[in-house]
C-alpha cells in the first residue's frame, strides 16, 4: 500500500522535494542558470512521472482520503507542470538582465505548481485549503517579485488583500458544510446532501461562500477586480503563471465541486446551478466588454481570460448529468487557454527588453515588419484565445459550445456565440496594430512611448524564449488538428 | 455551562463581517493584514465549534488554519515592508496607479 | 449570572460596594486636590520625578531586522504546533509517522539553513544598510 500510495503521489513529491532541495542549493552557491536548469529537470520528471501513475491509484489507505489521485487530477497535473515548465523557460531571459535575485523564482514557481496540483486532487478540506494556501502564498510573492518597480508591489499587495479574504471566506464556507454534513470529506459531502437532510441556511451560506472564493480565484465576473491589475504589474512570466497553472488548478477544483453540489438536494442543485449561470454569463460579457477599448496588452488578456473562464463555465454547468464528455470539454479548454496564454505572455516576454516591458498596444505597432516571426506567433496566439479555426483555442471552445448543446443550456451557449463575436473585435485590433506600418519617423510617436523601435529590435539573446514560443506554437497546431488528448477517460 | 455550537457559529459570523468590514474599509496596510487575520480565526473558531460534538477533525483544522495565516501575514509584512521602501507610507491608497 | 445571583442572595450589598469604590476613588482625588500642597519645580512633570531622568522619545524607529525576525518566529514557533500533535498520537502513528515527522523537521530545517546562508540571520547588518549577498556569502 505504502509503495502505491508513493508512486500516485509521485509527480507531486517530486515537485515539493524539487523545490526543498532548490532552496538548500541555493544556500550553497547561487546560480540563476543552475536555478532554471534545476527546475525545468524538476518539472519535466513530474510530467514524466505522470504517465506512470496513469490512470490513477485506487483509493486506499489515509491518504487517499485526503487526495483523490484519479485521471481528472492527473490529467489537470499534466497542465500545470507542463505551464509552470512553459514558465520556468520564460523566466530565464526575462530575469537575466535585471537587478533583483532571480533565483528564488524558480523556487516559488515549483511551489505554486505543486499547491495547485494539491488543489487539482483534492478531496478533503484540509488539501483544499493546503493546495490553495500554497499557491496563493507563492503567487503574491511572484507578483511583488519586481521590487524595482512600484507597479509590481502594488500588484503584489492587491493580490494579496483579495487573495486572503477569498480564503477566509473559502474556509468560512467549508466550515459551515462541515457543521452541516459532519464531513470533511467532499465527496462525503454528497452523500448528506442527498440522503435529504434538511437543508439549513448554513448549508446555502456555506455553499454559497465556497463559490465566492473559488470565483475570485477563476477572476469569474462580480469577483474579477484584481485580475487586470495582477496580470498588469506582475512580470509577465508570473501573469503567465497567473492565467494557466493557478486557473488550471481552481477550475478542477470547481468541476468537483459543482459535481458534487449538483447532484445535491433539488435546492441545493438550482442555486448551485443558476449561481454559475449568473457568473458564467456575467464573465463573458465583462471580460469582453471591458477589453474592447483597452490600450494595456496585459490588462487585455486578463479580461480576455475572464470571459474565457466564463465560456468554460458552460461545460461544467451539466456536471450533474457526470457525462464524461463535459469533463472533457472543460479539461480540454483549459489545456487550449493554458497553450495560448502562455504563448501571448511569451510574446510580451519576447517583446520586452532591458527590464522594460512592452505593455501597451503601441508598443506593438508594427511588429510584423520589424520581427515578423514574432509578429506571426502573437497573430496565432491571439487567433487561438478568440477561437478561430485551427488552432487549440478553436476545438476548445467547440467541445465546450457542444457540451452545452448537448444538455439543452440554450442561453448561456448563445452568450457564448455572441460574445465571440464581440471578442473578435478587440484580438483583431491588437492584429491589426501588429500588422499596420509605423509611420515613419513621426515625432509624436516617440515622445508618447519611449521608442518603441528602438526597444523592439530583435535580441541574440532571447534565443530560450524563442525556443519555448516555437514549441507553444507545435502545441497550439497539434492541439487544434489531432484532438487526442480530448478523448482521455475521465 | 454548555454553549450551543450554533451559538459559536453566529459569534463566528459577526466576527468574519468585523473582518471583511476591516478590509474594506480601512486604509493602513497593517490594519487591513489585522483585519484578515480576524477572518482567518473566525474560520478557525467555526471549524472548531463545528466539529465540537464530532471529535478531534475541527480542530486539527483550527490548527492548520493557525500555520497557514501566520505564513500567509508573514508574507503580508514583508510586502508591508516593500509598501514602506517604496512609498513611504502605510497608506494602501498610495498604491492605487493601476486603473482601467 | 445576574438571575443566578439573585437566587442565592439580595443583591443590593454590591451595589453599596460599588457607591463605596466610586465616592472613595472621587474622595481621595477631591481632599489631595483641596488639602495638598503645590510646587513646580524641575522634575515635576517628568515620569520618574525622583528616578532617572528619561532621554529621548518612545517614538523610536526600529531597524527593520527585528520584522523579520519577528516574522521567522512567528513561523517556526507555529510549525512547532505540528509537532504536539503528533506527540499526542505517537504510539498510535508508529514508525511511518516518525519518519513524516523527520521529513517535516529536514523541511524546516533546510528552509533555517536557507535563511541563514542567505543572511536573513546575520544580527550585524542590523541598523546599517546590508550588504549584497554575494560578498557575505563568500
Amino acid at each position: 500500500m505504502m509503495t502505491r500510495d508513493l508512486l500516485a503521489l509521485g509527480p507531486m513529491l517530486i515537485t515539493a522535494g524539487g523545490a526543498v532541495v532548490l532552496l538548500l542549493a541555493l544556500a550553497v552557491c547561487r546560480s540563476h542558470a543552475f536555478a532554471s536548469a534545476w527546475s525545468v529537470l524538476v518539472l519535466a520528471a513530474a510530467l514524466a512521472a505522470i504517465p506512470m501513475t496513469w490512470p490513477g491509484a485506487p483509493a486506499s489507505g489515509d491518504l487517499l482520503n485526503l487526495l483523490a489521485i484519479d485521471s481528472w487530477a492527473l490529467a489537470f497535473w499534466g497542465i500545470i507542470f507542463g505551464s509552470a515548465l512553459v514558465v520556468c523557460l520564460l523566466g530565464f531571459e526575462y530575469f537575466r538582465p535585471l537587478a533583483v535575485q532571480a533565483e528564488e523564482f524558480y523556487v516559488l514557481v515549483l511551489l505554486s505548481a505543486t499547491g495547485a496540483a494539491v488543489l487539482a486532487a483534492a478531496d478533503h478540506f484540509a488539501t483544499v485549503f493546503l493546495g490553495l494556501e500554497l499557491l496563493s502564498v507563492s503567487l503574491f510573492a511572484l507578483a511583488a517579485y519586481r521590487r524595482d518597480q512600484a507597479i509590481s508591489i502594488e500588484a503584489g499587495i492587491k493580490y494579496l488583500v483579495l487573495a486572503g479574504t477569498s480564503s477566509a471566506l473559502l474556509l468560512f464556507g467549508l466550515a459551515l458544510l462541515y457543521f452541516h454534513t459532519a464531513s470533511l470529506r467532499l465527496s462525503g459531502l454528497a452523500g448528506p446532501l442527498l440522503a435529504g437532510h434538511p437543508d439549513t441556511i448554513a448549508l446555502y451560506a456555506g455553499i454559497a461562500l465556497v463559490l465566492v472564493a473559488m470565483g475570485f480565484k477563476l477572476g469569474l465576473a462580480p469577483m474579477h477586480v484584481w485580475t487586470p491589475d495582477v496580470y498588469q504589474g506582475s512580470p509577465a512570466p508570473v501573469s503567465a503563471l497567473v492565467g494557466s497553472v493557478s486557473k488550471a488548478g481552481a477550475m478542477a477544483f470547481m468541476v468537483r465541486l459543482a459535481g458534487v453540489t449538483l447532484t445535491g438536494t433539488p435546492g441545493v442543485r438550482n442555486g448551485v446551478f443558476y449561481g454559475l449561470l449568473v457568473l458564467a454569463i456575467a464573465s463573458m460579457f465583462t471580460g469582453n466588454l471591458l477589453a474592447l477599448r483597452q490600450p494595456n496588452i496585459k490588462r487585455l488578456l486578463a479580461y480576455s481570460s475572464i470571459a474565457h473562464m466564463g465560456y468554460c463555465l458552460l461545460a461544467v454547468l451539466p456536471m450533474a448529468a457526470g457525462a464524461a464528455l463535459d469533463r472533457q470539454a472543460v479539461f480540454y479548454y483549459m489545456l487550449a487557454h493554458a497553450v495560448s496564454i502562455l504563448g501571448a505572455f511569451g510574446c510580451v516576454c519576447a517583446a520586452s527588453e532591458n527590464g522594460r516591458e512592452a505593455q501597451h498596444v503601441e508598443d506593438y505597432r508594427g511588429l510584423a515588419w520589424r520581427r515578423p516571426v514574432l509578429a506571426g506567433v502573437f497573430s496565432l496566439m491571439l487567433l487561438s484565445l478568440a477561437g478561430i479555426p485551427l488552432t487549440a483555442g478553436f476545438l476548445g471552445k467547440f467541445y465546450v459550445l457542444a457540451s452545452g448543446v448537448r444538455n439543452a443550456l440554450w442561453l448561456p451557449a448563445v452568450c457564448l456565440v455572441i460574445n465571440s463575436g464581440i471578442g473578435l473585435f478587440y484580438y483583431l485590433r491588437v492584429l491589426g496594430t501588429l500588422y499596420q506600418r509605423e509611420e515613419a519617423e513621426s515625432p509624436d510617436q516617440f515622445a508618447t512611448s519611449t521608442a518603441p523601435s528602438a526597444l523592439l529590435q530583435p535580441s541574440p539573446q532571447l534565443l530560450l524564449t524563442h525556443l519555448t514560443l516555437a514549441a507553444l506554437v507545435v502545441l497550439l497546431i497539434y492541439f487544434g488538428l489531432m484532438p487526442a488528448l480530448a478523448s482521455l477517460p475521465m | 455551562m454548555n454553549i450551543p455550537a450554533g451559538h459559536v457559529m453566529i459569534v463566528a459570523a459577526v466576527l468574519l463581517a468585523t473582518g471583511l468590514f476591516g478590509v474594506i474599509v480601512r486604509r493602513n496596510i497593517v490594519l487591513v493584514l489585522m483585519s484578515l487575520e480576524i477572518m482567518l480565526n473566525a474560520a478557525a473558531l467555526a471549524f472548531v465549534a463545528g466539529g465540537s460534538a464530532r471529535g478531534a477533525d475541527g480542530q486539527v483544522m483550527f490548527l492548520l488554519i493557525l500555520t497557514l495565516a501566520a505564513a500567509e501575514v508573514s508574507v503580508g509584512l514583508a510586502l508591508v515592508l516593500q509598501l514602506y521602501r517604496r512609498f513611504k507610507t502605510l497608506d494602501v491608497s498610495a498604491a492605487a496607479s493601476m486603473k482601467g | 449570572m445576574a438571575l443566578a445571583l439573585a437566587a442565592e442572595g439580595p443583591i443590593w450589598p454590591l451595589g453599596v460596594y460599588f457607591v463605596l469604590v466610586v465616592v472613595l476613588a472621587a474622595g481621595i482625588l477631591a481632599f489631595s486636590y483641596v488639602l495638598g500642597q503645590r510646587h513646580r519645580q524641575q522634575a515635576t512633570d517628568v515620569p520618574y520625578e525622583s528616578g532617572m531622568t528619561p532621554t529621548g522619545g518612545a517614538r523610536l524607529r526600529f531597524p527593520v531586522d527585528f520584522y523579520l525576525v519577528a516574522m521567522f518566529f512567528v513561523i517556526f514557533d507555529l510549525e512547532s504546533v505540528f509537532l504536539f500533535v503528533w506527540a499526542v498520537a505517537v504510539r498510535e502513528l508508529g514508525w511511518a509517522g516518525y519518519v513524516e515527522v523527520l521529513i517535516f523537521m529536514a523541511v524546516l530545517l533546510a528552509a533555517l539553513a536557507y535563511l541563514w546562508r542567505s543572511g536573513a540571520l546575520d544580527w550585524r547588518a542590523s541598523g546599517s544598510k546590508p550588504a549584497p549577498d554575494k560578498e557575505r556569502g563568500q
